[in-house]
């Protein structure tokens, strides 16, 4: 049995790949920039030609993207997916969106073909998994329309697997699915990983390692297998390898774990990967330092991501050259954060633009905002400081009541209402801070 | 056993196949149920350059491995 996927690709030397990351990186700028009405405005502003980037250096010079630029492009002509639409909208054959754990969800669309490529980079990476076509693979995952284990489920027909959905079955009804058909592999959220698990022993009362026959777990969705007491838990319940697997919806799959489980893979021959440094933004090539992640994903043309700054925290690995003999670089340890951290306040994942939203959404309301949490003996406190804008100051009481409700029903947290004089509250020109999280850490 | 993987050999099919397909669609009629299968041969066409035919592109035709 081969070892490789595409053993040419897989294996090449570090100097190829860089020449076909360049080519291919200049290949999508100039589609985006000549198809993407987004992509056009964003770099003529910057006064940017496709035929300016010559070397991987000069690929710096590109602005970058971010999901909050997407969500305002998605805004715009052709429904529902605005400005970065690079095809013709009859060419869309699939639907998909974000979480929206973030904010707004945006919404993406696949062409046919760029729904092969999600596939197809599903398919490296599952193969340097160890998933062949005599494994019979169960997907326990609602299909619905967040991408999640959609391209799990086509990567693995691709490598010839034999698939079994388990979407609508409940979690006991899975596991005992899984046992029925001797199941051999299964893609899931460590979430979910280390649910069925607690379902399968007190429910069920089975033990997984003798009375299942999953072997290999691929991990996705959440931090889970890229932490090592969690993956350690998790492989030991199911008597099984569980993989780290990463990718968005608008970046599609970019990282993975091969059998040596020696940190991430990059898909380098699908994407490249930046990394910078959080606060001076410069460029971080070295391992050891940890920074933002900014990618571009090649060959992926209906939605294209160029320089997208995905704010997922990693580092490169010391490790130059995997024992798989893959020469894909190494992430050491995954996603180890978010730079603009979600963060849980009276036991509520509370995103700080999930607020922003809000806050911008009320017309009365000034531009700028501070959120402070503080603890209070136990108790979380959250206080959000506006401006009402000048000629809506006679209005205060009623905004108060439409900004607490807004509040409440976007993130489910009730907060300090501070209202200030309009032009008070510090203003920023790069790297706001308006969320200050005062809580001593553990 | 090392193998000798002949990339521009390879990338030369790869071109003949889109050229038939391509071909083909431009003959169908307009009959869709042509014109829509041909279409996820492109695609499918599409990854078999992505694995192999850029390759050519930086130069490579033949690997060892």
């Amino acid at each position: 049995m081969e070892k490789y996927w595409n053993p040419v690709l897989e294996t090449l030397p570090r100097e190829q790949l860089q020449q076909l990351q360049l080519k291919k990186f200049q290949k999508i700028l100039k589609w985006s920039y000549e198809n993407s009405p987004f992509y056009r405005s964003l770099y003529k502003d910057a006064g940017l030609e496709p035929g300016d980037i010559r070397t991987l250096d000069d690929i710096r010079k590109v602005p970058k993207t971010e999901k909050s630029m997407l969500r305002e492009a998605q805004g715009k002509e052709p429904f529902p997916y605005g400005s970065i639409l690079s095809v013709p909208i009859e060419q869309v054959t699939e639907y998909r969106q974000t979480s929206g754990t973030t904010g707004q969800p945006v919404y993406h669309p696949e062409t046919w073909q760029d729904w092969e490529w999600s596939a197809e980079s599903w398919a490296y990476a599952l193969y340097a998994q160890g998933y062949r076509d005599y494994d019979r693979v169960f997907l326990p995952f609602g299909y619905s329309v967040n991408i999640a284990f959609w391209a799990g489920h086509y990567a693995a027909e691709k490598i010839g697997c034999e698939v079994v959905p388990g979407g609508v079955l409940n979690t006991e009804a899975r596991i005992l699915k899984m046992k029925e058909i001797k199941a051999t592999a299964l893609m899931a959220t460590p979430t979910y990983i280390l649910g069925m698990a607690d379902v399968a022993k007190k429910k069920l009362g089975l033990d997984l390692p003798k009375d299942l026959n999953i072997r290999k777990i691929t991990s996705a969705g959440e931090p889970g297998a890229c932490i090592p007491a969690t993956k350690k838990r998790m492989e030991e319940m199911w008597g099984a390898k569980v993989y780290d697997q990463v990718g968005a919806t608008e970046i599609g799959h970019w990282g993975y774990e091969c059998q040596a489980q020696a940190g991430l893979h990059v898909l380098e021959a699908f994407h490249l990967v930046e990394i910078e440094d959080v606060e001076t933004g410069a460029s971080i090539t070295e391992p050891g330092k940890r920074g933002s992640m900014v990618i571009t994903t090649f060959d992926r043309f209906a939605h294209p991501c160029v320089r997208f700054d995905s704010k997922d925290i990693v580092e490169w690995s010391p490790i130059e050259r995997c024992e798989c003999g893959r020469t894909f670089r190494l992430l050491k340890g995954g996603v180890v954060g978010r730079a603009d951290d979600i963060t849980k306040v009276k036991g509520v994942l509370l995103a700080p633009t999930a607020i922003e939203e809000v806050v911008r959404d009320i017309p009365e309301l000034g531009d700028e905002y501070e959120v402070v949490v503080i603890k209070k003996g136990d108790i979380d406190d959250i206080t959000l400081k506006v401006e009402i804008a000048p000629d809506f100051k006679r209005d205060a009481s009623a905004i108060e009541q439409k900004l607490a409700q807004q509040l409440r029903l976007k993130t489910g947290l009730r907060y300090s209402l501070e209202f200030h004089d309009y032009g008070t509250l510090p203003r920023y020109d790069v790297k706001a801070k308006r969320f200050k999280d005062l809580r001593a850490k553990e | 056993m090392v193998k000798d993987y002949k990339v521009g050999d390879m990338a030369e099919k790869i071109k003949v196949l889109k050229e038939t397909a391509t071909e083909l669609k431009r003959v169908s009629g307009g009959i869709q149920a042509v014109d829509r299968n041909v279409d996820r041969i492109l695609a499918s066409i599409k990854m078999l350059e992505i694995n192999i035919s850029d390759l050519v592109d930086i130069g490579i035709e033949h690997r060892e491995g």
